[in-house]
């Protein structure tokens, strides 16, 4: 089935970018003006619309726009006051106290204040949510002390300097304690927030409706403006083929598409009446981890000439018609104490990849040319999950083609995510296709050190850390990272963090993950939300 | 001799029996294909393989599922369940599985009917008025062969690029109007009205040599009137039978045709059920498929009676 559909994905792609029609002609307008209902069209439907329950991407996108944080995050990775004015921590870095502006409610009347702080991290952390990224992030959470209206004071058990970068995500958004007092599947069909916007229906499969907050005056410090939103009302239309949702933004039934894929890219550019806004996300990159608990990948040196008979750039230039940056190191660019001297560590280099491999003792070759050592050839296993995008497919089958060059024979095996899921937990993979999306450089404590190993055994069930590195060194730096708060520390650590990670050469990293959004030229300050590039529409406006 | 309404009653109870055996039939082979697929519904849910989820988070959500008790009390439970009508809440969804239904049911309920309507409409037109026509006759048997070959998802391809990317007459997504279910239906009707059309215009020639045409003909009526009112009623019972198996094609292509059009319904719910083993949501709309096609099947039955009054006979 889902071959089937990654054709039709194929073709209706193919199709899209041949037809090209005009907007609807539109007044230019210098000054926002206020009113008019804005249609935004997005790929994938949010399972559940609380941010804290599960916590995946489409969720997040929803959330930014109902739900305020504790604190904000500027483009710089700077954290700024929000619903927080201020906050200290303890010496010993496990008690956070935060005051609390005062003048905030959510929009079902519910006053903001520090009973509230404490009944949202409480329910993140609550295994009866099932949080998996809110929660996740908030793993050292114990409780919270309500000091008095306006003061809450957070302990944590262990220290962690990342914990106000997380809580300036919308998966950590704050919602009305009386909503979440309701059944957790009720709370996800209406939550509540403090947002510009307020969630008024969701017809599934269809749109979700939100509507303009109108008491709002307590805005990001990132915003254009202050006071409420511009717009009367979003729709936010779930359109699943990337070919569909170009052809609707063309036609001018929509104003605003996100995942923009690469083939339409030229053309939006090239249309006068749509412009485009994009970001690339910070965190781990899109990557290839490289399986180290069994062969051929055990031995450095292997996975060494395996990233290096990879032509990622050269596959980024014809896959995604060179819109899309490469990242060469563990961390994206965008992400805060990024190392830009990790970027060209695992560059494209044939020669020194045969040299390497000569030296591992994979000689002797087949009659089709891939390397064999005592008789077994040198294969690598990637199961391809069906969601993948086709752009991804491409990019793998291009590194597939390289690979081959220098002896590699890559295997790319399709099957249903829940399978690819189930291989994954089995450590049944050489290659494992993925990223992690998060503000902050402590995304290398999840996917590279040993407390993310997973439990131990055969039935080893989930792992974050998919390459199954293990190195005392490592685990100390990044742990030692998380414990101070001096951000000239957090540099050299991270620094140092990064280059272990990419001398032992865990992964392919091949392009930062990206929010990508065409817009009509009617809709104007659409802004990206530097935490997690998502798209706030707090500061859109639209002429027509 | 028995009763009329006895015999009636001996029937009804005989259809009812062979209704629910397919309805446990179908909800056990659903149970058994979603246990034999490997993967965990709950990594599933929860993210996949790149969950961040601590530990107690997935002890609660398979004990909250159900998912950490033994296979066979889990199947014990699904069909008791199931049999007192409880449907369940769907794992991936966080409404109950009626809900989703309820939802669901209709947009892909109405495309279906629309393309039905299609596929008869088309049969109807391409066969009355060109069996055993010089040249028309051929032409359109041809067009329906070829009509009866298209697969639907390649057909709404085509309809979508032509008529929505390039000469935008019709939306190209959603469930909103008329004008939005207009070429999904005929992608779904145009295939299904090819294989109405090819077995109407076998049995409309056959049925064009039956004694009483002729002597319908020699009462003097003119051509079109002999085929509307006389021949069409002997010819359309095949065509009849086939409608019930139509009707379950119907519900297969709604998945592929769901996805192109970024439609809402029935076919792209089970799509996402399936990819995430979302049990409980998975066999609500199996079975809701399964009643749809026991009644389309009921319902062709009891129109054969009505347009062939020699069947009521049978009976006795």
């Amino acid at each position: 089935m889902s071959h089937c559909f990654l054709a039709i994905a194929a073709v209706l792609l193919l199709l899209s970018v041949t037809g090209c029609r005009q907007h609807k002609p539109h007044k230019e307008a210098t000054n926002p003006v206020a009113g008019g209902t804005l249609v935004y069209a997005t790929d994938r439907e949010p399972v559940c619309l609380d941010p804290h329950v599960h916590g995946d991407m489409p969720q997040v996108f929803v959330a930014e726009q109902f739900v305020d944080s504790l604190v904000a995050m500027d483009k710089s990775g700077k954290i700024l006051p929000w619903l927080a004015t201020g906050w200290t921590v303890s010496e010993d870095g496990r008690a956070w106290t935060f005051h609390l502006r005062h003048d905030v409610t959510f929009t079902d009347g519910t006053p903001f204040n520090a009973a509230a702080v404490k009944a949202n991290l409480d329910h993140m952390a609550n295994p009866h949510t099932l949080s998996s990224t809110a929660g996740g992030y908030i793993k050292q959470y114990t409780s919270t002390d309500v000091i008095d209206d306006y003061t809450a004071l957070v302990h944590l058990d262990t220290p962690y300097a990342a914990f106000l970068e997380v809580l300036a995500q919308g998966f950590l958004g704050m919602e009305s304690p009386a909503a979440l007092l309701r059944s957790r599947d009720e709370n996800c069909q209406s939550p509540v927030g403090s947002g510009p916007f307020r969630i008024v229906g969701w017809d599934r499969q269809n749109e979700i409706i939100l509507d303009r907050n109108p008491a709002y005056h307590w805005g990001p410090p990132t915003a254009l403006h202050t006071g409420p939103a511009r717009l009367d009302r979003i729709i936010w239309r779930i359109i699943p083929e990337a070919s569909v949702r170009f052809a609707s933004l063309q036609a001018g039934e929509v104003d605003v598409i996100d995942s923009l894929p690469p083939e339409a890219e030229t053309p939006a550019q090239r249309n006068p009446d749509l412009w485009l806004l994009k970001a690339d996300l910070p965190g781990n990159p899109t990557n290839g981890t490289l399986n180290l608990r069994r062969e051929p990948f055990r031995d450095a040196r292997v996975r060494e000439a395996f990233v290096r008979s990879a032509d990622v750039s050269g596959a980024l230039s014809s896959v995604f018609f060179g819109h899309y940056r490469r990242a060469g190191g563990p961390l994206s660019p965008s992400t805060p104490f990024y190392n830009p001297e990790t970027e060209h560590h695992g560059d494209y280099d044939p020669d020194r990849a045969r040299k390497l491999l000569d030296e591992a003792g994979w000689i002797a070759r087949t009659a089709d040319g891939i390397r064999t050592r005592n008789g077994v050839p040198l294969q690598v296993h990637i199961p391809m999950r069906s969601s993948l995008s086709a752009s991804v497919r491409t990019l793998w089958e291009q590194v597939q083609a390289t690979a081959r060059a220098t002896g590699f024979d890559v295997i790319l095996e399709n099957a249903d995510d829940t399978t690819v899921t189930d291989r994954e937990s089995r450590w049944d993979y050489d290659v494992r296709v993925g990223y992690w999306n998060t503000n902050t450089a402590d995304v290398m404590r999840i996917v590279f050190s040993s407390a993310f190993l997973g439990p131990p055994g055969p039935q080893a069930g989930i792992h974050q850390n998919a390459a199954s590195f293990s190195d005392p060194r490592f685990d100390q730096i990044i742990n030692a990272a998380l414990l101070t708060n001096d951000p000239e520390e957090r540099k050299t650590l991270y620094a140092r963090a990064q280059t272990i990670a990419s001398a032992a050469f865990l992964q392919i990293t091949t392009y930062p993950q990206s929010t990508r959004m065409a817009l009509s030229r009617a809709v104007h300050d659409v802004r990206i939300e530097p935490s997690l590039n998502v798209t706030s529409l707090y500061d859109a406006w639209i002429t027509r | 001799m028995t009763p009329f309404f006895l015999r009636m009653s001996r029937v009804f109870a005989k259809r009812t029996l062979n209704a629910l055996t397919v309805l446990f039939a179908v909800a056990s082979l659903c149970f058994v294909v979603l246990q034999l697929t490997p993967g965990d519904p709950v990594l599933a849910i929860m993210g996949g393989g790149a969950t961040n989820a601590t530990p107690e988070t997935l002890i609660a959500a398979r004990h909250e599922y159900g998912l950490d008790r033994p296979v066979l009390v889990q199947y014990g439970l699904y069909l008791s369940r199931l049999a007192r009508g409880e449907f369940g809440q769907s794992f991936s969804q966080h409404m109950p599985v009626t809900e989703v239904l309820r939802v669901q049911a209709p947009p892909t309920l109405e495309l279906m009917a629309t393309a039905f309507a299609v596929a008869w409409l088309f049969a109807l037109l391409s066969v009355m008025p060109t069996v055993r026509r010089r040249y028309s006759g051929p032409l359109a048997s041809a067009l329906e062969t070829v009509c009866a070959g298209l697969p639907p998802f390649w057909l709404g391809l085509l309809l979508l690029w032509a008529f929505a990317f390039e000469l935008g007459l019709f939306p190209p997504a959603g469930t909103r109007g008329v004008m939005s279910i207009v070429l999904p239906a005929l992608a779904m009707g145009i295939p299904l009205g090819g294989f109405l059309a090819q077995i109407t215009r076998e049995s409309f020639d056959l049925a064009l040599d039956e004694p009483c045409i002729l002597t319908a003909r020699a009462r003097g009526l003119d051509d079109r009137t002999v085929r509307l009112r006389h021949v069409l009623r002997h010819a359309l019972l095949p065509g009849v039978d086939l409608s019930a198996w139509g009707i379950g094609a119907l519900v297969g292509n709604a998945v592929a045709i769901e996805m192109i059009f970024s439609r809402k319904g029935l076919g792209r719910e089970l799509f996402l059920a399936v990819s995430n083993h979302d049990m409980p949501l998975v066999a609500g709309i199996i079975l809701f498929i399964a009643v749809i096609y026991i009644i389309a099947g009921l319902l062709a039955d009891l129109l054969r009676r009505l347009i062939d009054p020699r069947l009521k006979a049978s009976y006795s």
